[in-house]
């Protein structure tokens, strides 16, 4: 094989691994909504599961883990106020 | 600012395309992010009515949907690496794979919307719903315009238009159809699951 499979084949194994982590994550947001549960943990599992994905694809298909700080700096903050706002208002909204 | 040797890319420290793209992409990304946190305090003001309709939502329409453009990503990101080693036919097949998934989104989500209309439900129905019908059309129509893009990168590649060294425009609909993506990521458990 030569370097350029290798590197070719490195690529595509990691892509096929993040592809499998945003699958298992979805089908883990699934189950917790299959079962009904609620609550304030619950909220806060999902939103975080929801950040952890979003980044995933946005680092790494989109390939901003190759860009300089600043673009990855304003897609994690986007994703970090956006789900923050999203949970305080949840918190406001239990009970 | 500078120019990127391998993508002939004139952008900040090689943001993924077309820099003019990401100047639309961030602003797609702020007027979803504007929705989402605004369906978040509308459903403060009234938790019963928003966990009651929510309920009526097909989950398993809704992960779905999501596990296809998850995995129409993925064909992207293949279809880029492989333009990006020069291989342009593998590049054209993950592209067309991309395509035929958004394909099947915008199937599921027309079941899905039909379903609704024909219980008589419309954005003046409640609050929900409002916020349901056009956030999900408001992405239905992104997602639908990625494939128009992805279409058009399909025609030039197939007449040789990208190669190992020129390959801008898969990227630029890369990045576009990923944001559609993660835009859908939030909006799935935002909509369908949390309660």
């Amino acid at each position: 094989m030569t370097n350029r499979q290798k590197t070719q084949t490195q690529a595509s194994y990691f892509y096929t691994v993040i592809w499998l982590v945003l699958v298992a994550l979805t089908i883990v947001s699934f189950w917790l909504g299959e079962t009904g549960m609620s609550g304030k943990g619950v909220m806060l599992i999902l939103l975080v599961i929801t950040m952890i994905k979003s980044q995933l694809v946005a680092n790494y298909f989109m390939g901003l883990s190759k860009t300089r700080l600043l673009w990855r700096g304003i897609m994690f903050f986007y994703f970090l106020i956006v789900g923050s706002l999203i949970a305080i208002a949840y918190l406001m909204g239990v009970g | 600012m500078r120019l990127n040797n391998s993508s002939n890319t004139l952008n900040n420290e090689n943001l993924p395309g077309d820099f003019a793209l990401w100047i639309f992409i961030f602003a797609e990304m702020l007027a979803f992010g504007v929705l989402f946190v605004a369906y978040a305090f509308a459903r403060a003001n009234d938790v019963a009515l928003f966990n009651a309709s929510q309920l009526t939502l097909s989950l398993p329409s809704g992960v779905i949907n999501t596990l296809v453009l998850i995995t129409s990503s993925y064909f992207m990101v293949r279809g880029v690496d492989a333009i990006k080693r020069g291989l342009s036919k593998q590049c054209v097949h993950w592209l067309m794979g991309t395509f035929l998934l958004g394909g099947v989104f915008v199937g599921i989500k027309l079941v899905e919307f039909n379903a609704k209309f024909a219980d008589g439900i419309t954005m003046s129905t409640n609050n929900f719903y409002m916020f349901y019908l056009s956030l999900t059309f408001f992405h239905f129509m992104h997602v639908l315009m990625g494939m128009v893009i992805i279409a058009c990168i399909i025609v030039k590649a197939r007449r040789g238009a990208y190669d190992a060294k020129n390959y801008v425009g898969v990227e630029s609909g890369a990045s576009f159809w990923h944001m559609v993506d993660f835009l859908w990521i939030i909006l799935f458990p935002l909509i369908y699951i949390i309660r």
